[in-house]
Parts: structure tokens; sequence; C-alpha cells
């Protein structure tokens, strides 16, 4: 027994030591349910549920190994600048999924003057009405050159009273290499908060981000009104997510849907099937009154229908 | 002597001396010369003044002492101008008039207070700062003097020479008080360090710039108040000044943070810092205040004032940035799209009250700055688009919703000139101002489309102006993209 126990305590320090070193994924080594589950630390933090961003959506988790690292710089990807809808939609979505938590912390949009240029400002009433982000809650940051929103992504990611830091970088510009998004990755890691890093209209290069995305458009599925379908309508924005990098399973492809009204990721399949309701409203939404996400409390029951199991809820 | 006279032709001169240089004038330059005079004529007083063309006045109320009186003053100006290759004449007195008088018809001298009468006596009636024509006609009626003039009755002099004189004596002799305007707003509090050795490294200018700090805080702490706008200024050996400002999003009074804040600028400015043979005086100047109470510091409790340390964070990037480098989105109270988000800087969004945003119909994601033009093939003229053209590339539209109409907002708007037309009677020519504008506002009326490409792109496209109009066809633009 007691060769047992020291044997177990050799096995922890060396899996804390991996998981230091690589700053991820501690959990890989701990299946949930097992004998040995163990609450491994990082910096001094137990690491678990709460350092993770659930994406509500099980296969997509499943593969993320329980959801995105909160703890450190996630990079998502757009091939065309063209794109750039798609690619901004998709980390709103995941921005507003980590507002859910902590809504009233504000959010950093760094950004390139060149790119604010060509494909606009986030505007707010578009974030407020999909993303439910208020435009008190954003802060823009705009520099004239690559170099420039380095800088101020690196001094903001150590900042703990943002919510998370958005750097926008358009093409593959030099400075952004290996060594640039390790120092990124790694004052993520130290704040605990994550880093979102848009690499638009770029070709994948070495990364320290632990998680790459890549970002495409799909064609929106159709408005639902009176619980069926209505044709030739445009419905909530859609993505095509592939996991271009990922450590724990191989790279992937999921169609996302972004349901507005519940601030949820949702499948295609999950759409199809059963949607019990139809959330948007008949009468004309009431103004001057919080947004209709807060209010939407009934749903929630078929929300946890397709959560992951409860043994992966946070506690 | 060389004999030359001002106002000498060319000609002239180059009979009297055939190797003379002739240098065409620049007032402009000299401008700027005086104008760096005056910058570097900061390190005696504040409060400096530009007069004419080849003036400084300088307010030396209160300093005098801090060079060792104002002979020494004078000594230590005269003998740095003429360091730096220029030749200058200077003169204190009680009021501007006596020692612009004595400066420059009589030589370096301190008038000692309430002798200004004598010494303006003897001089010429040109030291009264009066326009050449009225000291040509007191010369005609043999009034040459200072002396001549304070003797004559005053009435005749104000009736026959115009007010100008008298003031001008009066201001001379301080019966007036002559305000000057100095060429910079008075800083609230500065502290400045005189180097005994010029320093030229970055990093020395910055522990120069936190020891300033530091004698700044007392001041700032006795009155209460935090500093908002800081301003540095370095004083290079050859008489060079450079100004460096910084602001801040919230009243503070630690140096650490002053000293950051000027890192960051300092930073930005990299090599064009022109440092030349070093700096040898150091001023930083707090230029506005604002109140700031003192805080109870918590010894339980360690963790820190975390608003503080975002607003850190956004002064440092704008000091490096520009001011509007970090930008916060406010909603404005209108209902076009371009229109109702406003950016305001991060310290100003603390005052703005906040309105919560009205639930409107779907709005894009991003928005252009500017609405870009677009070449779109329409199924029928007033119908939705099939396909455009943005940025050279083609995008075949799968689906389509709207349109969603938006109107300009003409209650803002003046109504258009119209011409008007001889005979015609007034009613009638408002009219056709009330008919223009009414025009004017449905061609720009907007339709807005909600589209999805074939690759599932979403845009949202707007058509400007109506079909049926032969002298403007609708036009078509691209205003933002969906998520």
């Amino acid at each position: 027994m007691a060769t047992n126990a020291v044997a177990q305590k050799a096995i922890f320090a060396l899996r804390r030591e991996i998981s230091r070193i690589e700053g991820t994924l501690p959990e890989r080594f701990a299946e949930p349910g097992s004998e040995d589950a163990v609450v491994l630390r990082h910096n001094g933090r137990p690491r678990g549920e709460a350092s993770l961003l659930i994406t509500g959506v099980p296969a997509l988790d499943e593969a993320l190994g329980g959801g995105i690292s909160k703890a450190a710089l996630t990079e998502i990807h757009g091939q065309h600048s063209r794109d750039a809808g798609a690619v901004t939609g998709f980390t709103l979505s995941l921005i507003s999924l980590l507002l859910k938590q902590a809504p009233s912390k504000p959010v950093l949009w760094i950004g390139t003057s060149g790119f604010f240029a060509e494909a606009g400002l986030p505007y707010a009433h578009g974030l407020s009405r999909l993303f439910g982000i208020m435009p008190q809650g954003v802060l823009f940051a705009e520099a004239p050159r690559p170099v420039d929103a380095l800088w101020i992504a690196e001094e903001a990611a150590g900042l703990k009273t943002l919510a998370t830091v958005v750097i926008e970088i358009s093409g593959n510009p030099q400075r952004l290499d290996l060594t640039a998004t390790r120092r990124l990755h790694r004052r993520a890691a130290e704040a605990g908060r994550p880093v979102f890093l848009l690499r638009q209209s770029a070709q994948a290069e070495a990364t320290a981000a632990p998680l790459r995305f890549a970002v495409t458009p799909a064609p929106a599925g159709k408005r639902h009104i009176l619980g069926r379908p209505l044709a030739g309508s445009i419905g909530p924005p859609a993505f095509i997510i592939a996991l271009d990098k990922n450590r724990l399973a191989p790279s992937a492809r999921f169609v996302l849907e972004w349901n507005a009204d519940e601030r949820t990721f949702e499948t295609r399949d999950a759409l199809r099937h059963g949607r019990p309701q139809d959330p948007v409203a008949l009468v004309p939404l009431p103004r001057h009154r919080p947004d209709m996400a807060a209010a939407a409390g009934p749903r929630m029951a078929y929300g946890l229908f397709r959560f992951p199991p409860a043994a992966r809820q946070p506690s | 002597m060389l004999k030359l006279k001002r106002g000498m032709g060319v000609a002239d001169a180059r009979a009297m001396h055939p190797s003379v240089e002739i240098v065409e004038a620049d007032p402009e330059a000299d401008r700027r010369l005086l104008e760096g005079l005056a910058d570097w004529c900061d390190r005696y007083t504040p409060l400096v003044a530009l007069d004419g063309t080849d003036g400084l006045f300088l307010d030396i109320t209160g300093c005098s002492h801090l060079f060792g009186g104002e002979e020494a003053l004078v000594a230590n100006m005269l003998r740095r101008f003429s360091e730096q290759g220029l030749e200058a004449s200077a003169a204190v007195a009680a009021t501007a008039g006596t020692a612009w008088a004595v400066a420059r018809f009589r030589g370096n001298f301190v008038v000692p207070d309430g002798e200004e009468a004598g010494w303006l006596m003897p001089l010429p009636l040109a030291a009264l700062r009066l326009d050449a024509t009225i000291c040509t006609a007191l010369d005609s009626v043999g009034l040459r003097t200072i002396e001549a003039v304070m003797t004559t009755p005053r009435a005749p002099l104000v009736r026959r020479f115009g007010k100008a004189l008298v003031l001008r004596l009066d201001q001379a002799l301080g019966q007036i008080d002559e305000a000057l305007s100095p060429r910079m707003p008075v800083p609230e509090l500065s502290a400045e360090r005189a180097l005994a050795e010029p320093v030229m490294m970055v990093e020395d200018i910055e522990r120069i710039i936190l020891l300033l700090a530091t004698a700044l805080q007392e001041a700032l702490e006795r009155r209460g108040a935090g500093a908002l706008g800081l301003r540095l200024f370095l004083f290079r050996v050859d008489g060079a000044v450079t100004r460096l400002s910084v602001h801040l999003s919230r009243p503070a009074r630690a140096p650490d943070r002053m000293a950051k804040l000027f890192h960051e600028r300092l930073a930005a400015l990299g090599d064009s810092l022109d440092t030349g043979c070093g700096f040898d005086l150091v001023r930083l100047a707090v230029e506005s205040v604002a109140p700031l109470a003192a805080q109870q510091v918590d010894l339980g409790h360690a963790d820190r004032d975390d608003d503080a340390d975002l607003a850190l964070f956004v002064d440092r990037v704008c000091a490096r940035l520009g001011r509007n480098a970090v930008r916060r989105p406010v909603p404005v109270a209108s209902h076009l799209p371009e229109r109702s988000v406003a950016f305001s800087s991060f310290a100003n969004a603390a005052k703005i009250v906040e309105t919560a945003l009205p639930a409107r119909a779907e709005r894009p994601m991003r928005l252009l700055r500017q609405p870009e033009h677009v070449e779109v093939v329409a199924e029928v003229p007033e119908g939705p688009p099939l396909q455009f053209r943005w940025r050279r590339a083609h995008y075949r539209i799968a689906r389509v919703e709207g349109p969603e109409r938006i109107s300009p907002e003409w209650w803002l708007e003046s109504l258009p000139p119209v011409e008007k037309k001889d005979g015609e009677t007034d009613p009638d020519h408002e009219k056709r101002r009330k008919q223009a504008a009414a025009l004017k506002t449905t061609r720009s009326v907007r339709d807005y489309f909600h589209v999805e490409d074939t690759d599932g792109r979403r845009y949202w496209l707007y058509r400007q102006g109506s079909y049926g109009n032969a002298d403007a066809p609708p036009r078509w633009f691209l205003h933002g993209i969906f998520a």
C-alpha cells in the first residue's frame, strides 16, 4: 500500500510537471469518473471546469477536452479577409458565452487601423442585438501598425480587469511569430483569462497557442415562424469551425449556429430535430427594456438536456 | 562701420560695399527663431510673451531670486544668449513699457522701482512704442523727447494726437496696468531641476522625471488634487526646447504612474527625440488638476484597485499611440446606422450617462466606416439585388431579406437654397425651397437589404435613391458585414 501511494505521488508530480510545461490540458491524465481522478493545480489554482470555456456543443467540447482553456491564447483563423464576418462572429459568440459568467467586465478589442478601415469596427448595435455585449462593455484600441497592436495586447493580457483581450491582425506580419504568440500565451496563462488572436486572411503558421480554429462562413438556417421554417429567410448566423490545431483530438469540423436569444451554440442536427418553440417574438420587442436573452428563463430545462453530462457541470 | 541703413536699396548697398552678401528676408524663419527663443526663456519664467517680431517680454515677478537677483538673472540670460551666438539687450523695470524703452534705447540696465520717469525722460518718443505717424506729427510740433510730452498739458495732446500717446505714457509710468498675454497657459504646478552636467540618455531623463513627480506629489497632496494633464519641458543646451504632454483619464498623483506615462511617451518618440548635446534643465508641469481625495489604504486586503489598473493601461496606450488610441462606443439617438454610434475617449466615457439601446431590427456586426460603392444587378428595378461586385470580387446572392427603409434625418438638415426668380413673391419661393428639400430627402432614402451569398457570407447592402429619376439613378452601397 505504501509503495503504491509513493508511486501515485511520483506519478502525480510528473503529471503536474508535464501540465505545467505544456500549460494546458491536465485533465487529459485524469479520466472523469475513474479512480485516480485528481485535481491538478496550475499556478496554484485548481484546474477544472471553472478554467474552461464550455461551448455547450457536446461533440465540440469532447474534442476540446471539456472546453476552451481560459488561461490560454486561442487563435482563430480566417482564410480570406472577406471571411471577417464569420471569424468575428464566432469570436463574439465565444466572448458572449464568456460574458455570461462575468458580465460586468469589459472586453478589449485591439486592431490595426488598416484592418479597421478594411472591414470596419464591430458595430455596437449588432453586438448588443446578436451577442448581448453592451457598448459600455467594449473598448476599442486602434494601433497604426501590427507591432503596436501586439504591444497593446501584451500589456493588456496581464490585466485581470478585462474579461478578455481580442487582437485582430490581418495577413502574416513577420513580428507575429512563435515568440510573439508564446509571450501572449504566457501572459494569458498568468492572468487566467483568454486572449483571442484573430488572424484575418492569414496562412497558418507555427504558433504557441494550444488551440487554433479555422472559421469559414456557412449558409444560415431559416428563420422559424410559428414553429416552421420560412422559405427564403436568413436565420441565425452559422459558421463552419475546423479544429486546425488541437493537442487532444484529431482535427475535426463542426457546423455551429449561434442562437442569439439564448446566447448558446447549437448544432444543425439539434435544430432540425427538436425546436420546441420559436424564440423570435411575434410582437415587436419591448423598447427600453433589458435584452430578451436575460428574460428567457423557462427554456433552461431544454438547454440542460443538451449540455454535457452532470459530472462535467461546474459545481 | 559699414554705414548701411535700414530701408536702403540693394543697389546702393552694393555700390558702397561690392562684396556685401545679400540674403533674402524670411519673416517666417525669424518668427520661428523668436518662438524658439521664447520657449527657451521659459526656463526663467513661465510668463513669456512675444513682442512684435524682434522682442520678448518676460514677467519675472517672483522668479528673480531663483537666479540670485534681477541683475544676476539678466547677466545669466545675456551670457547664455551670447553663447548661442545671439546679440541681445535686456532691461528690467517695474513696467513693460519702461523695460522696452530702456532695453532698446539705453542698454542692459535694471531700473529701480519708482524711478521710471527719470529713466524715460531723456529718451526719444519712439521709445514709447508709438506709431511712426504719431511720432512724425509730434516731431513736427517740436516734441522730440518723452520729457517734452510729459511736461505738456494732456488735454490738447489727446485732442490732437489721439489717446494712444497718453495711454502708452501712462503704461510706461505704471499708472495704467498693461497685461502681457503669455504664449502658454501658466501651469498649475511645476517642478524643475537644473543639471550641472547635461543628460542625454532617455533612462536618465526618466529618472529625473520620477524625482520631479515625487516633488510634485507633496504639493498636489496639500491641495487635495490630482494631476490630469502633465507636460514635460526638456531644455537643450543649445536652446531648443522639447515639450511632451501626457493626459490621464483620472486624476492621480503617484509619481510612478506619471513616470510610466512619460516612459511610453519617450518610447514612442524613439530616435526622433533629438538629444543633441544633452538637456541641462528638465521641468515637469501640471497643466490641469482635478480634486482627488486621499484614500484609506486597507491593510487587511491586498487586492488592488482594478479600475485604476485599467485607467493606467489606457493612459499608457494613449501616451504612446495618441489620445484617440483607445475609445469606447457610445450610443447616440439617431436611426441612421453610421450616426447611431459615436466614439468617445476612455476618460470622457466615464462621464457619459449610458442609455439603454433600443431593440432594433437586424443590425450587422461590423459596420464599414464609409459605405462602399458596389455594382449591383437586380432582377427588377425596385427589387432585391441578384449579384454584386465589391472590391473587384464577384458575389452571387442566394437569399435576401428586406428591404428596410431608412430615411435621412430631414429635421436636422437645413432647407437647400433655391435661386430666386425676378418678380417672384416670397411664399412661392419658400414653397419651392420645401419642394427641393423633399426631393433631396427622397433621393437620399436608403433601402437596406440583408443578403447572403452562395458561400454563406452575409452582407448589408443598400440602395440610395429610387428609379424614375433620370438625372439621379439609384446607387448601391455595401455598409456592413453580418456574422
